[in-house]
C-alpha cells in the first residue's frame, strides 16, 4: 500500500466517495426497476410503492450529489495537500500529472458536477408539478451518471494508488510555462487577442442572459468556459501570482493567495454552468427556467470582476503591467 | 407549509425526543472530539516541526564506510567552502551521551562559538550568551529536559562526564535554553568543541558531519552534483528530506490512527442504522423527509461543534494528556509541549466530512421508512 493513502485527507476523501458510492448503488438499482416498471396511469398498488420509492430513490440523489459538488474542491485541496510530499510537485499540478489518471479523472469530477447540478435543477421542476412529467428523463440521467461516478470511483483508487513519492515530477511551471519559445495558446492567439476574445465573449453570455437567448447562451458559455480558462492561467493569473512567469491554474488554492483560486473557479464554475443549462432545461420544460439566466449573469460578472480587479489593483498600486 | 409551522415542528420533534437525542448527541460529540483532538495534535506538532526544520542548515555532508557514518576529515571543509554558492559552511562534531542507570540519552553538540552558525537556533543561542563569561572554564548549555533531569538526580548544576578511558570530567551548567524550541532541543547540550572531543575522546582533525546552507534553491540540485563529484563516500542530507520524511511520520501516525477509527465510525453508524426508526407523523412524504432532515442535521451539527470545541479546550488548553504519547513518544527525556493553536478550514472540513457524511447517509434509509409509513399504520 502506498504511503499516499496515510495523508488524512486522502483518507477522508476516498471514505467520503466510497459511502457516496454505496448510496449511488441503491439508488441505481432502485432506479432501474421503476423506469421499467413505471405507469403513472396505473393505479396498482405496485405503481403505489414505486411512487413511495422514488422519493427514496430522489432524497438519496439530491444528498449524494450535494456532496459531490462539496468534495470538488476538497478533492483540489488534498491534492495540494499531497504536494510536500510528491518529490518535485510545488502544487496541485504536480501531483495532478504524477500519473496518467489525474488528468482524466479532475476532468470526469468536473463533468460528473456539472451534470448532477443539472439533474438537480430537473429534479425541482419535476417536483414542482403535480405528475412528475420529467420522470423519465431525471431517471435516465442518474442512471448515466451513475455509471460516470463508477468510472469515477475506480479513478479515484487507481489514481492514488500510482503515485509515487520517489520519483519526481513536472512543477507547474514546467507544465505551464512556455518551452522553448513555443505559443501555449490554442489557435496561434496571443494574449491581447486572447483578452479581446474574453471580454468579447463575457458581454455575450451577458447578453443572452439579460435578452433569455437560451441557444445563444449555450454557445457563448461554452466559449467563454475555454477561453476563460486559458485567460486566467496565462493573463490574469500572472497579476494573482504577481510574477509575469508563474503561470498555473493550481497554486491560487493556495494560502499565500489567500484561497482566492477557490472563488474564482467557483464563480466561473457556477456562471457557465447555469449559462450552459439554460438551454436544455428550456428544452425539458418547454419553457425559460428563469433562475438560471439570473444565476449566470450573476457568477460570471462576478468571475470577470474578480479577476479584472486583480490587474487594476496591480496596476494602481505599481503603476506599471506586468 | 408556513416556514414557521416548520420550525415549530422541527423543534417540538427535536423536544419531545430529547432523551433519544441527547444519548446520539453525546456519543457523536464524543467521537468527534477524540477524533478532532488526534487530527489537532498532529496538525500543531507538524506546524511546529516545519518552523524547527526552518531554522536548521540546507545541506548536511558525512562520510560513509561500510554503510556507517564514520568522522569526516577536517579537509573536506575547505574543499565545500570552494563551491560557489555555498555559505555558512559549519564543522559539527556532536553524539549521543549515553547515562546508563536511567536508560537515557543526551545529545551532546559542540560549538565552534567564534565561528559562523548554519543553524539558526544555535546562532541565537550562541548571540545570547556572554562569550567571554562562557569560556572563561569549560562549561555547557543545557536544554530544558536535562536540566530537569539533572535536578531530579542532584546534580546540582553541574555533570560528571565519563570519558571512554573511564576519567571522570566535570562539567558546570552556565545557564539553559527557553521552553520555545522543545521538541528539537530538550536533550540538547551545547559545549565548545574541544571539551566535546575529549568526552568522546574523538580525534583532533576530525568533524562528525559538516553543515551548510545554499540561499539560492535553484543552485540546489548542481551543489549536490558537485559533492558526489568530490568523493565517493560520501553521504548529503538535504533538508527536503528531512522534511519529507518528518511529513511521512506524521501522515503515518495520523493515518493509522485514522484507518482504524474508521472501524468505530462504521460500528456507530451501523448503531444509528439501526435506531433511528422513530415514529412517523403521518403528513406527506415530502414534509416528513424535510423535516427528519433538517433534525438529523441539527443533531449532526451541534455534535460536530460540541466535539470540536472539547477537543479544542483538550489539546491547546490542557495540552493533551495521555494522546500526545502517541506522537511524540515517552522513550526519552519527557519531551513538555505547549501546543499553538493551528486549526485551519481544511482540517474543520476534513472532520466534519469524515462524520457527517456517514451520519447523514445511514439515516437516508430509515427515514425514508418512517416517512412512507401510512398514516393508518401508524396511528396504530
Amino acid at each position: 500500500m502506498s504511503e499516499i493513502f496515510l495523508s488524512n485527507e486522502v483518507l477522508i476523501y476516498l471514505l467520503s466517495e466510497s459511502v457516496i458510492y454505496v448510496l449511488i448503488l441503491i439508488a441505481a438499482l432502485l432506479s432501474l426497476q421503476l423506469i421499467i416498471k413505471w405507469d403513472f396511469g396505473s393505479y396498482s398498488e405496485i405503481q403505489f410503492t414505486l411512487e413511495k420509492r422514488a422519493y427514496l430513490v430522489m432524497t438519496i440523489i439530491t444528498f449524494a450529489f450535494i456532496v459531490k459538488i462539496a468534495t470538488l474542491p476538497y478533492f483540489a485541496y488534498g491534492i495540494d495537500k499531497l504536494s510536500d510530499l510528491v518529490p518535485g510537485a510545488m502544487c496541485a499540478s504536480g501531483v495532478i500529472g504524477a500519473n496518467e489518471y489525474g488528468y482524466p479523472l479532475l476532468g470526469l469530477k468536473i463533468a460528473t458536477v456539472f451534470i448532477s447540478g443539472t439533474w438537480i435543477i430537473i429534479n425541482n421542476l419535476d417536483l414542482q408539478s403535480p405528475n412528475y412529467p420529467f420522470f423519465r428523463i431525471k431517471t435516465g440521467l442518474f442512471l448515466l451518471i451513475a455509471i460516470l461516478i463508477s468510472i469515477e470511483l475506480f479513478l479515484d483508487f487507481t489514481y492514488f494508488g500510482n503515485i509515487t513519492t520517489t520519483k519526481p515530477v513536472s512543477c507547474c511551471s514546467v507544465t505551464f510555462g512556455q518551452q522553448g519559445g513555443s505559443n501555449p495558446l490554442p489557435f496561434g492567439l496571443d494574449t491581447a487577442k486572447l483578452l479581446v476574445l474574453f471580454y468579447l465573449f463575457y458581454f455575450m453570455t451577458a447578453i443572452s442572459a439579460i435578452g433569455r437567448y437560451a441557444a445563444t447562451g449555450f454557445v457563448a458559455n461554452i466559449l467563454f468556459l475555454v477561453t476563460a480558462y486559458y485567460a486566467v492561467v496565462y493573463f490574469f493569473g500572472t497579476y494573482i501570482y504577481e510574477l509575469p512567469t508563474h503561470k498555473c491554474p493550481f497554486c491560487m488554492l493556495q494560502k499565500e493567495y489567500y484561497y482566492v483560486g477557490y472563488l474564482v473557479w467557483a464563480s466561473l464554475f457556477s456562471g457557465t454552468f447555469f449559462g450552459i443549462n439554460s438551454l436544455p432545461l428550456k428544452w425539458f420544460a418547454k419553457k425559460d427556467v428563469l433562475y438560471t439566466y439570473k444565476f449566470s449573469l450573476f457568477f460570471n460578472t462576478l468571475f470577470v470582476l474578480l479577476v479584472s480587479a486583480y490587474v487594476l489593483v496591480y496596476y494602481l498600486k505599481n503603476g506599471v503591467w506586468l | 407549509m408556513a416556514n414557521s409551522t416548520f420550525l415549530r415542528f422541527l423543534l417540538l420533534l427535536l423536544y419531545q425526543y430529547r432523551s433519544k437525542h441527547a444519548g446520539i448527541a453525546v456519543i457523536s460529540s464524543l467521537i468527534v472530539a477524540l477524533l478532532s483532538a488526534v487530527l489537532f495534535i498532529s496538525q500543531s506538532i507538524q506546524a511546529e516541526t516545519a518552523l524547527q526544520l526552518k531554522a536548521q542548515p540546507d545541506f548536511v555532508v558525512q562520510r560513509i564506510r561500510a554503510g556507517k557514518r564514520i568522522d569526516v576529515p577536517v579537509e573536506w571543509l575547505e574543499e565545500i567552502q570552494e563551491i560557489n554558492g555555498v555559505s555558512s559552511v559549519t564543522p559539527r562534531v556532536y553524539g549521543e551521551y549515553y547515562f546508563s542507570p536511567r536508560e537515557e540519552h543526551f545529545l551532546l553538540f559542540g560549538v565552534d562559538f567564534f565561528d559562523e552558525q548554519s543553524s539558526k537556533a544555535i546562532e541565537k543561542i550562541v548571540q545570547e550568551t556572554d562569550l567571554r563569561k562562557f569560556l572563561s572554564k569549560e562549561q555547557m548549555i543545557v536544554g530544558d529536559g536535562v536540566k530537569k533531569f539533572l535536578q531530579e538526580h542532584y546534580y546540582k548544576g553541574f555533570y560528571n562526564f565519563k570519558n571512554p578511558d573511564g576519567e571522570i570530567i566535570k562539567v558546570p551548567v552556565y545557564s539553559s535554553f527557553d521552553k520555545e524550541t522543545n521538541i528539537i532541543s530538550n536533550d540538547m547540550i551545547i559545549m565548545p568543541m574541544e571539551l566535546l572531543r575529549s568526552i568522546f575522546a574523538m580525534d583532533e582533525e576530525t568533524l562528525t558531519d559538516i553543515a551548510f546552507n545554499v540561499p539560492n534553491e535553484a543552485e540546489w540540485d548542481n551543489v549536490l552534483t558537485k559533492l558526489h563529484l568530490l568523493h565517493y563516500d560520501i553521504r548529503v542530507i538535504t533538508k527536503e528530506e528531512i522534511t519529507k520524511s518528518y511529513h511521512n511520520l506524521f501522515n503515518y501516525k495520523g493515518g493509522l490512527f485514522l484507518a482504524l477509527y474508521l472501524i468505530t465510525i462504521m460500528t456507530f453508524i451501523l448503531i444509528i442504522y439501526q435506531r433511528y426508526a422513530m415514529v412517523a407523523v403521518g403528513w406527506s412524504i415530502k414534509d416528513v423527509l424535510k423535516l427528519k432532515f433538517f433534525e438529523t442535521s441539527i443533531i449532526v451539527l451541534l455534535s460536530f461543534i460540541n466535539g470540536v470545541i472539547i477537543a479544542y479546550c483538550y489539546v491547546y488548553l490542557f495540552d493533551a494528556p495521555l494522546l500526545s504519547n502517541l506522537f511524540l513518544g515517552s522513550e526519552n527525556l519527557s519531551n513538555e509541549v505547549a501546543f499553538m493553536p493551528v486549526v485551519d478550514f481544511g482540517l474543520l472540513g476534513s472532520i466534519f466530512l469524515f462524520f457527517g457524511i456517514p451520519f447523514i447517509a445511514a439515516v437516508l434509509i430509515p427515514v425514508w421508512k418512517i416517512a412512507v409509513t401510512e398514516p393508518k399504520e401508524a396511528m396504530k
